[in-house]
């Protein structure tokens, strides 16, 4: 990005690229790419939906009831005889959505406060960090659900919620990072010939703390699709015929369910698990090539 | 030290204020008051025609002692809703000073009584919690840093990992089906009969919260570790021949254990979040399927009591484990 610091020879410049050429070897590696391949295979999934071939996830007795993996339906039935692999598709769309709007939402929100408290510092710092602090000291999925229960449970309330909750902790590593980039020299300099606040923000301190930020995208969607399964849990999360991954583990883990065909509770949670674990993993070695990719300047 | 406390209580007064507040404005900002309090039928301009003799008053609370009218007329008088929000909001606050939750308008208790009792098993849990987790992070983090890089650390790594991905619910949900259904080695639900019974079933729930928290525990624990093995006074140990077994837990483990505590407080909050959830699945009696029914019910003032306990809790506790990370570590007390 524009952390780029000028080189003084072209050997220097090659030596760079290939620092970075292994960075890039050394640290991505097998493991990123089979993440992303699964992250991008669902996020398809998710959205082509409505036109992959699979049964209507809302039919109800689409097979027999309660029949096991591998039967007439790819995945089984559950209870009332839906497709649980269609519903585990349809879930994807709605908790990837959630997931993705509510970090997109924290992210802008989060950074913008982040960013403000530390580069105005003084009485705007203070205010913020107060209300980041309040914002802190609930446990997430209290405030979540204090937000959910005095509000309606639609889609963008639920995503709008897990946004909110990601707001005070991505805003405390924004500000982290601004701090840290607004003693430098490039931004002192651009001070220094008089751009303007709103220049130097838009153009020299968002970049670099977009970097971090890259990393926590991936990390906190993960977050904010367990905790629509949490919300779910609480029967807080989407309501009426939505299906959700949360949902579809809550509607299986009722004890006959779990006793007789737990396929259906157990369908959506591999589904959950290893996206989750594709997203942390992806975000761990985004943010670990990125760190390397900050020191070796 | 009493000036860093005297510091440290006024920013935890002026927290609790705050939480409060958000708390508080929640209810009020988010949606119309009336409607949290009482449910949807305050809405519609139900009262008003019943009133005017246009419809029977309607008796949907748990005991129908009382017409849906006369609750509505409560919350309002209750509330205060006729009052400006900062006034409500400093009564309201002086209520939950004296200890005053307000009223459930579904069962008609006092909120207070209502979570005076499920609180107890709340935790029991999270301390049961806490302890698992505490007591396999700790040998598993000492031994995966003593073999730092061999097969055993790379496996428990990986362990770690997949723990730190798998939602809690979605572990209780397993956990539930292979030890309780499946298998009847242990209680799926709680048993309230005495306390070894309770504790007896708290078992599989307390693994599944602890087993998460555990995790973190385990690689900060790690990462301590091996830089405190770094440091001379180990070296020192080890050329005056002294075991490994020693050197671990009686000289590297203590100084290693600062950033455990520091994340101590935070992972309450996590631990509180999870039992929630842990709590409908395991059917335990606590706070958080409390909170479930009076979110069905739309019972706001249980679901608000419950919250300002939770949050002061949490604030309370992370301020004594601020405190305490003080006084056990100068470091941080002089600065």
């Amino acid at each position: 990005m524009t952390t780029s610091v000028p080189s003084t020879t072209v050997a220097d410049d090659i030596a760079d690229d290939e620092a970075l050429d292994n960075a890039v070897k050394k640290r991505l590696g097998f493991g990123f790419w089979v993440a992303v391949f699964w992250i991008g295979l669902v996020s398809l999934a998710a959205l082509l939906a409505p036109w992959l071939p699979i049964p209507d996830p809302n039919e109800i007795a689409n097979g027999t009831p309660r029949d096991g993996i591998l039967g007439d339906n790819l995945m089984g039935t559950d209870a009332l005889g839906r497709d649980v692999f269609a519903r585990t598709i349809w879930g994807a769309r709605i908790s990837l959505g959630v997931g993705f709007l509510g970090i997109l939402l924290g992210i802008v929100v989060g950074g913008a406060l982040g960013i403000a408290a530390g580069y105005f510092k003084g009485l705007t710092d203070q205010i913020i960090s107060f209300l980041v602090f309040s914002l802190l000291s609930f446990p997430s999925l209290v405030l979540a659900l204090l937000i959910t229960a005095s509000l309606n449970r639609s889609f963008l309330t639920v995503a709008m919620t897990l946004g909110i909750v990601g707001i005070a902790p991505i805003s405390r590593l924004a500000r982290a990072t601004t701090i840290q980039f607004a003693e430098r020299e490039f931004v002192q300099a651009a001070r220094v010939i008089g751009a303007k606040s709103r220049r130097i923000i838009i153009k020299e301190l968002l970049p670099n703390v977009l970097v971090p930020m890259g990393a926590l995208t991936l990390l906190g969607m993960g977050i904010s699709i367990v905790a629509e399964g949490s919300l779910a849990f609480l029967g807080l999360s989407v309501e009426g015929e939505a299906i959700s991954w949360g949902k579809s583990i809550v509607d299986g883990s009722q004890t006959r369910d779990l006793n007789q065909n737990s396929h259906v509770a157990f369908v959506p949670i591999v589904a959950m698990f290893l996206t989750v674990m594709a997203l942390n993993f992806a975000g761990d070695r985004i943010r670990e090539y990125t760190d390397v990719r900050e020191t070796a300047f | 030290m009493a000036r860093f406390i005297a510091r440290r209580v006024v920013q935890l007064i002026l927290v609790l204020l705050s939480v409060t507040f958000v708390a508080f404005g929640a209810l009020n900002f988010l949606g119309d008051p009336l409607v949290n309090i009482v449910g949807p039928l305050a809405a519609i301009d139900y009262c008003d025609e019943v009133e005017a003799g246009l419809r029977e008053d309607s008796y949907t609370s748990i005991n129908n002692a009382k017409g849906d009218c006369e609750i509505i007329g409560e919350a309002k008088a209750d509330f205060g809703l006729d009052q400006p929000v900062v006034q409500r909001y400093f009564t309201w606050l002086g209520n939950i000073i004296t200890g005053d939750l307000g009223t459930s308008f579904q069962t008609q208790l006092p909120v207070s009584e209502i979570i005076a009792q499920k609180l107890p098993k709340s935790l029991m849990l999270m301390v049961m919690a806490q302890i698992i987790a505490l007591a396999v992070a700790i040998p598993v983090g000492v031994y995966s840093a003593y073999r730092a890089g061999r097969p055993v650390d790379r496996a428990t790594s990986v362990a770690s990992f997949g723990l730190l991905s798998i939602p809690n619910f979605a572990l209780g949900v397993i956990v539930l089906q292979f030890f309780a259904l499946r298998n009847q080695w242990l209680p799926a639900s709680f048993d309230d009969t005495s306390f070894g019974t309770r504790i007896h079933s708290l078992i599989l729930p307390a693994t599944v919260l602890g087993l998460g928290i555990a995790a973190t525990y385990q690689r900060l624990l790690r990462t301590d570790l091996l830089t405190t093995l770094q440091e001379d006074f180990v070296h020192m140990a080890r050329a005056k021949g002294m075991t490994d077994r020693h050197i671990m837990t009686r000289h590297a483990l203590r100084p290693s254990l600062f950033s455990l505590i520091t994340v101590f407080g935070v992972s309450t909050g996590a631990l509180i979040g999870g039992s929630l959830v842990v709590e409908g699945i395991f059917s335990i009696p606590g706070i958080g399927s409390e909170i479930v029914t009076a979110v069905i019910r739309d019972d706001f003032p249980v679901v608000l009591g419950s919250v300002v306990v939770i949050a002061t809790g949490f604030v309370v506790i992370n301020f004594f484990v601020d405190l305490f990370y003080t006084w056990l570590d100068p470091r941080v007390r002089a600065s």
